[in-house]
């Protein structure tokens, strides 16, 4: 009996995965892409790997499942096993039995037309009898969430519904092991926290290992048993994720966003007011420690002096005189014979704004941004965009005053270099010779991009082919200039280059519309926030009014940005303030802190 | 063609695929015996009968027939000039209408104009049956089919992985289309190399963005099991219902009457 026993734990303890100095460099590239990584998972936990873009993380996971070497060609060094199998000597289909790999993009995962169809292909492939096969998929839809959907088709999915169909197609294979690559990266919160929802599920029902490749995430923290940093192809850390998630400096290093209140409670820290453990990480704790901390240190007098303060600052931009950029007037659209998506829109947006426009997917943001530059047409109402109204003129005249940079640069790169591509907007609109090289010119500096001048757009990384997008864009000098989705699969690092100039241009006097998830730095950079609901505008305002009524927005299934939320907690010692930005809440204790000196 | 399929109940949508397939053969069989116009009208009315049957979107067709009305007359005129009397077994087919050409060159036959009319029926009967066998088939049932032919498992999985990606690709040319457009380029210009030249920007980003979506397909697959034996489970047994049987008989006797009336009456020649 007792060796019986002991086997078990053996097994329970047993690795489910297990790398041994692996070195990849993938063809033609001198530089290797993963260098040394020894990385053991046990059975049954739920690992992160995180680090920034180009750290390896994405050949990490296609490593493990054999993907490298079986189908892609460079030089792979070290031993891979995964569930007591050596990668290197199983196939990818036999692997797959027993790890399961979900890719970056849903689209090019899902092979059948019904999800049923879809959800199968699988287990055909491993000839498993019809009557199994269905009660798999049942099962397995059940899991994911998506009961029912068998005989939907695939291409008329939501974006959380593809994503999630692309994890249960892996799933009804029954894997051991399940990878997943930023399978949340271009949902919206709610989508998201779906996908997070549906993982820890699966882990409460089953004992799955999961080995989730993401940017940064607040919901992460506590649901994950460990965190694994890469570093341009080196394991630069391991350990629980809150010791990450507390240690600024590392995070910053290695290019990983921080959470708000982290920021904060790292000032407290580096100030000596709280030990590194007392570093909150969620909204409860933060409010705590600024609590305990207020009376001791803090300066605050009350809500009347800071409201009044704040009075004079918001009147500044009221001065300057009133030049109307976008007048939107009842505007209705309608696409083919389906429900309206756009159902009588009014608005001013005057110039020089930074207004973001936020809202659920399918909420109407992007319906509504592209009638501003006509690529879409009222079906009825006026859209009249700097003095010209839009259903007079094509796109490609308006093109010169308005900009908009859309969210997938690979749908517009078509130059063997980067700098024809800049060149490519100009030609259009006339521009010849001399002028073109000296706009160019310019962008290539303002952007950063002078270095890539010749080189070809596609052998750049994401974050540079966004920026190329944008610079594509700006060589016209448009007036009004507006970003679908500028971060999304951007890391950190990458986020804050492309704010800090979507920030210079609108200090210089473009006016900005961005449409983003992202309510960080939506509260961050806008000055205005437009929210729509089922194509009705449904709050306008600054990002203090808006964000104020969590309760609210959660109709429109938006998540305050974490800040605010604090600030709401806070209420008490707030009053009606909402503080949205970290330099506010450290402004409360700034004269305390002198006073002490 | 119309290939998407159109959900119903009628008889032909329950037949299995095999008979239909079978019906379809037979009736191409049945165009291609008789080369009187009559015959043809007659086979025309009888698929149109069909068409009508499964209650064919008839905009759908029309749309379709529209840009061919260039080809249908251009047809009936080469056939009528370059038949020469020569070829037509009927004495009234033989007779020339006119000449097109002084000193009696390239003559207009009655029965190369029969025989342009038939080729167009021809094709008429040919997209009508086509439709009607693709709208009343499901992909699945096409697979079967190939299953059951013994066509390798990866041509009719290349089939469907086509078919599902046509709306994606479509999606991605619209979005690269809206992307360039929003950089002023315009998609109208003047003449052939014009219009070449301006499609180059929707052209190229598509052709990327093909292969790399092809590129992460093949890892998916790979991901998925594919391709570790050479068959798969298939998802439906096709079998024969009393339904199909009748069916079969009919188009047989179809058939046999056809060739009797062409062969033993020596009717619907030309």
């Amino acid at each position: 009996m007792k060796t019986v026993k002991t086997v078990e734990t053996i097994k329970c303890i047993e690795n489910a995965i297990e790398l041994i100095n692996i070195s990849y460099c993938y063809p033609h590239v001198e530089e290797p892409c993963l260098k040394n990584v020894s990385l053991t998972v046990q059975k049954g936990k739920f690992m992160v790997l995180m680090g920034s873009t180009g750290a390896g993380k994405t050949t990490l996971s296609l490593c493990l499942n054999g993907l490298i070497p079986q189908l892609m060609e460079g030089k792979l060094t070290g031993q891979v096993s995964v569930a007591g199998k050596n990668v290197g000597k199983t196939a990818v289909q036999s692997l797959s039995k027993v790890l399961g790999l979900v890719l970056q993009d849903p689209e090019t995962q899902i092979i059948g037309r019904t999800v049923e169809e879809d959800t199968a292909f699988g287990p055909r492939n491993f000839l498993v009898p019809l009557d199994e096969i269905k009660q798999r998929v049942d099962q397995t839809l059940a899991k994911v969430r998506l009961k029912g959907y068998n005989h939907r088709l695939t291409e008329e999915l939501s974006g959380g519904e593809k994503q999630r169909l692309a994890i249960a197609g892996v799933l009804v294979m029954e894997p051991e092991i399940l990878i997943l690559d930023e399978p949340t990266s271009e949902l919206d919160p709610i989508g998201r926290s779906e996908i997070y929802q549906t993982l820890a599920d699966l882990r409460r029902k089953k004992d799955l290992t999961i080995l989730l490749v993401e940017h940064s995430s607040e919901e992460l923290i506590h649901k994950a048993d460990e965190v694994v940093v890469l570093n341009q192809g080196e394991v630069a850390w391991r350990g629980i994720p809150t010791e990450l998630f507390r240690n600024l400096p590392l995070l910053r290093k290695w290019g990983i966003k921080p959470l708000p209140v982290s920021q904060l409670g790292w000032d407290f820290y580096e100030k000596g007011w709280i030990s590194f453990a007392e570093i909150p990480l969620d909204i409860p704790s933060a409010a705590g420690v600024i609590r305990a901390l207020l009376p001791k240190y803090g300066h605050w007098q009350g809500p009347a002096a800071g409201q009044s303060k704040d009075r004079l600052l918001k009147q500044e931009p009221f001065l300057s005189e009133k030049t109307i950029s976008v007048q939107v007037s009842d505007l209705i659209h309608q696409y083919n014979s389906d429900q309206p998506a756009l159902r009588g829109i009014n608005l001013t947006i005057e110039a020089g704004e930074f207004v973001a426009l936020i809202g659920q997917n399918g909420a109407g943001k992007t319906t509504l941004a592209k009638h501003f530059n006509g690529l879409l047409k009222p079906t009825s109402g006026e859209v009249i965009v700097e003095g010209m109204n839009t259903s007079q003129y094509d796109t490609s005249d308006l093109a010169k005053t308005i900009g908009y940079v859309f969210q997938n640069p690979d749908h517009q790169i078509f130059s063997a270099t980067v700098e024809k591509e800049l060149e490519f907007g100009l030609k259009n609109a006339g521009f010849k010779g001399q002028a073109i090289k000296e706009r160019v010119e310019q962008v290539l500096q303002y952007t950063g991009l002078e270095k890539y001048r010749s080189v070809h757009p596609f052998s750049l990384g994401k974050g540079e082919r966004q920026m190329i997008a944008v610079a594509s864009i700006l060589v016209l000098k448009p007036k009004l200039l507006i970003i679908d989705e500028p971060t999304t699969g951007s890391d950190w690092t990458g986020v804050q280059t492309m704010m800090a100039l979507i920030h210079k241009l609108h200090a210089a006097g473009t006016t900005i519309i961005m449409i983003s998830h992202d309510m960080d730095l939506v509260a961050q950079y806008a000055k205005r926030i437009i929210v729509l609901k089922d194509g009705e505008v449904f709050r306008d305002g600054t990002p203090q009014d808006v964000f104020a009524n969590e309760q609210i927005l959660l109709d429109s299934a938006i998540v305050p940005p974490q800040l605010c939320r604090l600030s709401s907690q806070l209420k008490d010692i707030l009053g009606s303030e909402t503080f949205i930005q970290s330099s506010e809440f450290t402004a409360l204790f700034e004269s305390g802190e002198k006073s002490r000196c | 063609m119309l290939i998407e399929y159109l959900p119903g109940d009628t008889l032909i949508h329950r037949l299995d695929v095999r008979t239909k397939m079978f019906g379809f053969l037979g009736f191409l069989i049945l165009s291609f015996l008789f080369l009187d116009p009559k015959y043809q009208l007659l086979i025309v009315t009888l698929t149109g009968l069909l068409a009508f049957w499964i209650k064919i979107p008839l905009q759908k067709i029309w749309r379709m027939m529209l840009p061919l009305l260039p080809i249908i007359i251009s047809i009936i005129l080469i056939t009528g000039f370059t038949f020469t009397p020569g070829r037509f077994e009927r004495v009234s087919s033989q007779a020339i209408l006119f000449y097109a050409l002084p000193g009696g060159r390239l003559g207009a036959t009655v029965g190369g104009f029969l025989m342009g009319t038939t080729f167009i029926l021809r094709l008429f009967s040919m997209m009508i049956v086509s439709s009607v066998l693709t709208l009343t088939t499901s992909m699945d049932d096409f697979t079967q089919f190939f299953q059951k032919m013994k066509v390798p498992v990866e041509l009719s999985m290349m089939l469907t992985t086509a078919i599902r990606f046509i709306p994606t690709l479509d999606k991605k040319r619209r979005l690269i289309l809206e992307a360039q457009k929003a950089r002023g380029a315009k998609f109208n210009e003047k003449g052939i190399v014009g219009s070449i030249r301006s499609y180059i920007p929707l052209m190229i980003p598509l052709f990327i963005n093909s292969i790399i979506m092809a590129n992460s397909l093949s890892m998916a697959m790979l991901n998925r099991g594919y391709g570790l034996t050479r068959s798969w489970t298939s998802m439906r047994e096709i079998s024969f219902a009393p339904r199909d049987y009748w069916s079969i008989s009919c188009i047989m006797l179809l058939l046999m009457l056809a060739v009797f009336v062409r062969f033993r009456l020596h009717l619907g020649g030309l």
